[in-house]
């Protein structure tokens, strides 16, 4: 019971901070506006102002929501998956594999769509995929995963993803700003179609994660036991690691990389409400999305009128997070 | 319908045609996209500052709304509204102007035009080229969509007249010398084959030591500048001071001392904007470039 007004109570926080920002957000912009404004267009229906908080200002706080509840997700995931609190999907060099799949086809030039997936979106999943097969395969001996090799090989793929990727902008002679744009992530260019493109895969995802969730707490207390409880480990695996991949990949291809969401926000969940995964999978992923939205306003006011790239605040308030969890390993 | 009624349906619809039909055209601009000229536009907003000169040369200064904060020629185009930089404009600010135009050219990320397209905003796009010549067909797309075409037919020709009297000055010369670009503040960075200063160069008879570079920018060599040994440093900068602080810093390179250039003080300054935006004032550019390199040719002018 005590569990459950914990759960509320949290829920309930989220919920305000979620709506709070998301005012905060349709109201804060280059161009000035305030309740007036927005009171003026509900009422008046102004096509200029129209166009400002619904396609430019709405679209790109969804769309922060969006990505960061699915890099949470893809987090929590990954966490309860290699047992280990310091996996991610910027760790595990998913993030990186994925914004280089992206890149790659957009040097291609194939834009084309198939089966209602844009080619940049497969070509993401597949290198996404690719990086975190091999960084599975590596880290594991004998069944067993070890934390140092996880992390090395994670880093390392996803470093080298990473160069790839701007040695491809780099041919290409193409802007700075696609660099910028594909390794520290933005949203600067948020359009609703982009939404319509992460949403289907987000809530797929998420409703295969809270169906499997009590498998995971299984997986968890190790593959025999999960095996002799009536879990098909195997299977299970296989799909959590292609849900958690799917996730990461779609939220890159609309954003670019953005590190550490996925990192911090399952922690913070498990130390406020616990490891139970029926219930870490739903508020990790609003707190993401919570979290992202916050990091955003932040990304374009901070330095106003310029924009920053929000791979930068995520950082910086994602390393010395990750520091912290190394440290307190010893 | 009777016979009679049809034929003054079609009739009204020629009409129409002949008097309405003319003012809408479809053009295209360079990257391929549909632009619908209807009535000359009022509210014009530029992506670059090469396009804002050649705007306000043409006379339309009152109609520009929005500029990059990089617009700065003339004067009056700095005291307009800024939409942001040329790679990162702000769309909501360009929304907010309202613009019936914006001229946008290759060099703004592709992807923040395409935005700009998708917000269903009129956007016209231009290459910008490698070449004086393209200066001169930028001028005369502006003039085409902005629908001054005769001020900026006028406007070309005086150009050319300037640059044909140049020519005509230079014809005699025999030694071509050889030439650096430094673009000050980064280090040896330099302008390759692809540059309009390469151009440039061509055109006020000099030959720039790293124009067998398929490149628009590239950092040189420095052992490979001391190897081409050329007569002449040309140094881009914003202001005279700039301009002698990195003179200073070339000479202070020791192993610099050798090269002609350095040796014989043919070390000289340009004004980084007139030579590197491709817009009327590289005619500017070329007219102190040819100055520079062949000062004899013009004593016996004046």
């Amino acid at each position: 019971m005590k569990a459950k007004t914990k759960r509320l109570r949290l829920l309930f926080v989220l919920l305000v901070l979620f709506f709070t920002g998301l005012l905060i957000s349709l109201l804060e912009g280059p161009v000035e506006t305030d309740f007036r404004d927005l009171w003026d267009f509900i009422t008046n229906h102004d096509k200029t102002l129209g166009t400002i908080f619904i396609d430019l200002r709405l679209s790109r706080a969804l769309l922060a929501f969006l990505v960061g509840a699915s890099l949470s997700l893809s987090g929590a995931i990954l966490q309860g998956y290699f047992q280990n609190p310091m996996a991610g999907p910027f760790i595990v060099g998913v993030s990186s594999g994925a914004s280089f799949g992206a890149v790659l086809s957009i040097y291609l030039g194939l834009s084309i769509q198939f089966l209602g997936f844009s080619l940049q979106s497969i070509f993401a999943f597949a290198s996404g995929f690719a990086i975190v097969s091999f960084v599975y395969l590596l880290s594991q001996r004998k069944g067993v995963y070890k934390v140092e090799t996880l992390l090395l090989t994670g880093i390392a793929a996803g470093a080298m993803a990473s160069a790839l990727t701007s040695f491809l902008i780099f041919l290409k002679a193409e802007s700075f700003e696609q660099a910028v744009f594909w390794l520290l992530g933005s949203f600067a260019l948020s359009e609703w179609n982009q939404i319509a493109a992460v949403f289907p895969y987000f809530f797929l995802c998420f409703i295969l994660a809270q169906w499997l969730a009590k498998d995971m707490n299984l997986l968890v207390l190790g593959d025999d036991v999960a095996q002799s409880l009536g879990c098909p480990v195997n299977h299970i695996r296989k799909i959590f690691l292609a849900v958690s991949t799917l996730l990461a990949a779609s939220s890159v291809s609309v954003s670019g990389i953005i590190g550490f969401v996925g990192l911090i926000v399952p922690h913070w969940i498990r130390i406020l409400i616990g490891p139970d995964h029926r219930h870490l999978f739903f508020f990790s992923s609003l707190t993401g999305g919570v979290f992202l939205l916050y990091s955003d306003l932040l990304a374009r006011t901070l330095l106003f009128p310029t924009e920053l790239p929000i791979g930068i605040i995520t950082a910086v308030i994602g390393t010395p997070f990750f520091i912290y969890l190394l440290s307190q390993r010893k | 319908m009777n016979y009679k009624k049809m034929h003054t349906a079609l009739l009204l619809f020629l009409l129409n045609a002949v008097l309405f039909g003319s003012q809408q055209r479809t053009i295209k601009d360079d990257l391929g996209f549909p632009y619908i000229m209807t009535s000359p536009p009022q509210r014009i907003i530029s992506l670059a500052p090469n396009i804002t000169e050649i705007i306000f040369a043409l006379d339309l200064g009152e109609k520009v709304v929005g500029v990059t904060r990089y617009c700065d020629f003339p004067e009056e185009a700095s005291e307009k509204e800024k939409i942001g930089g040329m790679i990162d404009p702000n769309l909501e600010n360009i929304k907010a102007l309202n613009p019936d135009l914006i001229i946008g050219f290759r060099g703004n990320p592709l992807r923040i035009l395409k935005r700009i397209r998708s917000l269903h905003l009129p956007l016209f796009v231009l290459e910008m080229g490698t070449n004086l010549e393209t200066v001169f067909l930028l001028i005369k797309k502006i003039g085409i969509i902005t629908q001054k075409e005769k001020k900026a037919e006028t406007f070309i020709q005086s150009l050319r007249k300037r640059y044909d009297k140049i020519q005509s000055v230079l014809q005699n010369v025999k030694h071509e010398p050889k030439v650096f670009f430094s673009l000050h503040g980064m280090g040896l960075w330099t302008s390759g084959r692809e540059s309009f200063l390469n151009d440039l160069a061509r055109k006020a008879k000099a030959m720039n030591i790293a124009g067998n570079v398929a490149r628009r920018w590239l950092h040189y060599n420095r052992e490979e500048l001391i190897h081409k040994d050329p007569e002449v440093i040309i140094i881009l900068s914003k202001s005279q001071r700039e301009f002698s602080k990195a003179k200073q810093s070339l000479k202070n390179e020791a192993h610099f001392e050798g090269i002609k250039a350095v040796a014989t003080d043919s070390i000289y300054f340009l004004d980084e904007n007139l030579a590197t935006r491709p817009g009327p004032r590289l005619i500017d550019a070329l007219e102190e470039l040819a100055r520079i390199l062949h000062p004899q040719f013009f004593e016996t002018e004046r």
